[in-house]
Order: structure tokens, then sequence, then C-alpha cells
């Protein structure tokens, strides 16, 4: 039944933004762990370490995130794993941004000059704690402009979940829409909300951009 | 036993020798200056006496420490062993003060409070005081490289070692670091000083060592090294670079 569009469902859709913010978050948290592992074996000096990496960007990178969003939904259902879409997409999400996370990351590390590992180790620092002292903070300073950036695409892209019936803020705007035939409203509103959690963080990561001291 | 002795050491990168059968001693106080063209393995020489370059045969001995073992405790050992880079190498992320405390604090385990005394010290030395809380790109390349050297005298070494200082510098900025080196060397500092610098190493070093094709090709007390040299490819190299 049609009914009209009324000021409960755009509170509906403004509390949606919750699972959708909470998403995000999971699969940063997720990613990050990934994607440490990934940059510290692409920037390893050892072989396999780096071939497993780049090998698993390279996997990741090359299938849509909606087909990894289907193989861990329906995919995994099938040979016996009912994962709840909530899990489903947190694995998802995380497998993807670890992919992501770690080649941003990986970049960093490796765009330390080898003279600063040297200068550490010429004033008998061990290799632990040049990363600790030397590289990582300044790896750190690299990657926050590209991190926050990537972080825009992870909330645009989490409305991917809704496909595999997670309700977050695209899922909820799908809903609505069905219940109040009002599309252009309620998508009108969505993307509102989008925009209101994507655009200070573009904003943000611009005002890091010019806040890179000691970097060259 | 000499305070740094190098027993037929051999370097090399793969099929590519740099150094072969490199004999060289160095005393407690001496200021030894190496001298030779690009790629004759001057630099590899220097790098291997703190363990930077592992040694592929013969023994570096410092101090006592055998430097070609892999077993050798080379943490300890650069605490003893200062190194300046041609290209400062200072941490870009951190003030001058500590650039200069990070090795006193986390290698030596001093407290912040005396390794900022250490700072103030080496910076007083490299006359740069007033540059404490500057960070690197703040600072001229002489600067940058005077603070480089305090950060490495901080560490209380008993040997430095200088793999061409001055040749990343504008030339007006030479003289400052030389100067600073000067003092040193009237300290009584064991250096030993890989340079472009003939007049520097005529007039400061005691000994100088003409590298030539990965050997020590001729040496000698840096008055007669100069006025007198004994093979032809060093009276080439000498009149290549005095013209």
């Amino acid at each position: 039944m049609i009914r009209e569009l009324a000021l409960l469902d755009v509170y509906y859709l403004v509390l949606a933004v919750r699972w959708t913010i909470a998403l995000t978050l999971l699969a940063l948290a997720g990613g990050s762990l990934i994607g440490l592992l990934v940059a510290a074996g692409g920037a390893s000096h050892h072989l396999l370490p780096r071939l497993l990496a780049r090998g698993y960007v390279g996997l990741v990178q090359g299938i849509p995130l909606l087909a990894w969003l289907f193989i861990f939904y329906f995919g995994l259902s099938i040979v016996g794993y009912d994962l709840p879409p909530l899990i489903a997409a947190t694995v998802g999400f995380s497998v993807y941004a670890g992919a992501f996370l770690g080649e941003i990351w990986r970049g960093a590390l490796i765009a330390i000059p080898r003279t600063q590992w040297e200068a550490g180790t010429a004033i008998g620092l061990t290799y632990i704690e040049q990363l600790r002292h030397v590289i990582i903070p300044q790896a750190v300073r690299i990657a926050i402009p590209p991190t926050v950036g990537f972080l825009v695409q992870l909330i645009k892209n989490t409305s991917l979940a809704a496909v595999i019936g997670f309700v977050e803020l695209t899922r909820e705007g799908q809903m609505t829409t069905a219940a109040t035939f009002q599309p252009f409203a309620v998508y009108l509103l969505v993307a509102a909300l989008y925009f209101s959690l994507c655009y200070p963080l573009t904003r943000y990561s611009r005002v890091l951009e010019g806040r890179r001291r000691g970097v060259r | 036993m000499a305070f740094v002795e190098l027993k037929s050491v051999r370097k090399s990168y793969g099929s590519n020798t740099v150094l072969q059968d490199v004999d060289l001693n160095i005393e407690k106080g001496e200021i030894v200056a190496i001298i030779g063209r690009s790629g004759s393995g001057k630099s590899t020489l220097l790098r291997c006496i703190n363990g930077l370059e592992p040694v592929q045969g013969g023994e570096v001995w410092v101090d006592g420490v055998a430097v070609h073992d892999p077993r050798a405790n080379l943490r300890e050992l650069r605490a003893r062993v200062g190194i300046v880079f041609q290209s400062f190498n200072l941490f870009p992320h951190l003030t001058v003060e500590r650039n200069i405390t990070l090795g006193p604090t986390i290698v030596k385990g001093i407290g912040a409070a005396q390794a900022a005394v250490l700072a103030r010290e080496a910076l007083r030395k490299v006359g740069l005081e007033e540059k404490i809380k500057a960070y690197a790109d703040e600072l001229s390349g002489g600067q940058q490289q005077r603070v480089a050297i305090a950060r490495s005298l901080a560490m209380a070494p008993s040997i430095m070692l200088f793999d061409e200082i001055t040749s990343a510098l504008d030339p007006e900025l030479v003289g400052e670091v030389l100067l600073v080196l000067e003092a040193m060397a009237r300290e009584g500092m064991t250096m030993l000083l890989v340079t472009h610098e003939m007049n520097f190493a005529r007039r400061v070093a005691h000994r100088v060592v003409f590298m030539n094709q990965g050997k020590v090709w001729e040496q000698g007390p840096a008055k007669e090294f100069f006025a007198a040299p004994k093979t032809e490819e060093l009276k080439g190299f000498l009149s290549a670079v005095l013209h």
C-alpha cells in the first residue's frame, strides 16, 4: 500500500546513517588489519611476503567489490556458512579495504628514502626502533591524506551492501521508496546524507595535504 | 693492535669486486684522509668499518670488536663509531634536538634531561645552539651537516667516519663544515675522512690514503704524499684534481 512520505520516514533514513557508519568503521578496522599485513609484506626485503602481498592486491583489485559481497553472502551460504548480512558485508568490505589500504601504506613506507634507514642504523637503532622512531612517523604523514580519501570511497561503497539485504542508508532508501513511491525525494535525501558524511572528510583530507611537515 | 685494523678485506656485490686485499691501520687520535676517484671503493671502505656493509673476506677490527664476525654486537659498536654522510640524512620529522637525543636515549638508555644537556653541548661544538628547536628543512645545507655531526658527537664516539660530507654543499657552505672538523681534530678525535678537499686533507690529516681499483694504492704522511707521489696513478689523480 502506498502512503505519503512522512517526517517519520526522514527520521528513519537519518537513523540508517548509523549503520552506514558502523559498516564503514568495521570495514576500516578489518581492512586496517589486513592492510598492515599487506603493506609490511609488500615493503619487505624478502621475496615470498612481497609475492603474497602483490598476489592478494592483484586478486582483490581485479574482482568487483559487488562480486566479493556475493561470494561472502551467497557463496558461503551454499557451502553451509550462513552469514548474517552484517558479517558478510564486514568481511567483504574488509577484504576490499585491506588491498587498497595496504597499497597506500606500502607506498608510504617505500617513499621513505633508504638513507633514513641508514641514518638510524648508523646511530645504533635496531630494525624495530628504526621503524618506530624514524620510518613510521614519516610514512604516516604521507599516508594520512590518501587514507582519508579512501575512507570517503569506503563510505560511499558501503551502499553496495544494500544488495545483500544489509539495512544501511541506501537499503533504507529503497524500502522507503517502495512504501511511498517517491524515489526522487527519497534518493535526494539519501544523497544529501552521504554528502554530509563525505564532504567534511574530503575537506579534512585537503587540509592534511597542506600540513605535511618534514616530508619532502 | 691498532685502534682500527683492516686485514685483507674483500667486498663485492655479486661478481663486482669493490674492495680487494685492503690492509689499513688507524691509531687512536690519528686523522686519516682517503682520496681517490669515484668508484675506487673509498666510501665502501668507510661503511665496512661500522658494519653498514658486510665484508666477504678478511677481518675488520675496531677497538677490539670483530666487525666482520656476523655475531658482532654492531649496535654497541655503532654507539662508539660515528658516521656522517654526504647527504646529511637528518630525520626531517624531528627537531634538531630530538635528532640528536634519539641515539643517546634509545641506544644508550640515557634519561631525557641528561640527553638534552648532551644535545646542547654537541650543538655548541658545531656552533648551532640557537637552532635546537628547528627542523631540518629550516636549515641551510651547511647547518644540516653540522647538526648531523652533532648527532654523531652526542653518542660520544671514539672514532668519527666522514663520507664526503662537503660534496653535497654549495661552495660557500663548505668552509663552516670544515671549521667544525678542524676543531674536532684539535680536540684529538680519531677521524677517517673520505674527501675531495685536497687542501683540507693536506692541512689537517696526519696521513693520506689513495684508493684505486678497490685497493689501497699508496699512502703516506700528508706532506710527502702530496709533495712526492710515488705511483703513476696517484700522480695522474693529483694532477687532475689540483690542475
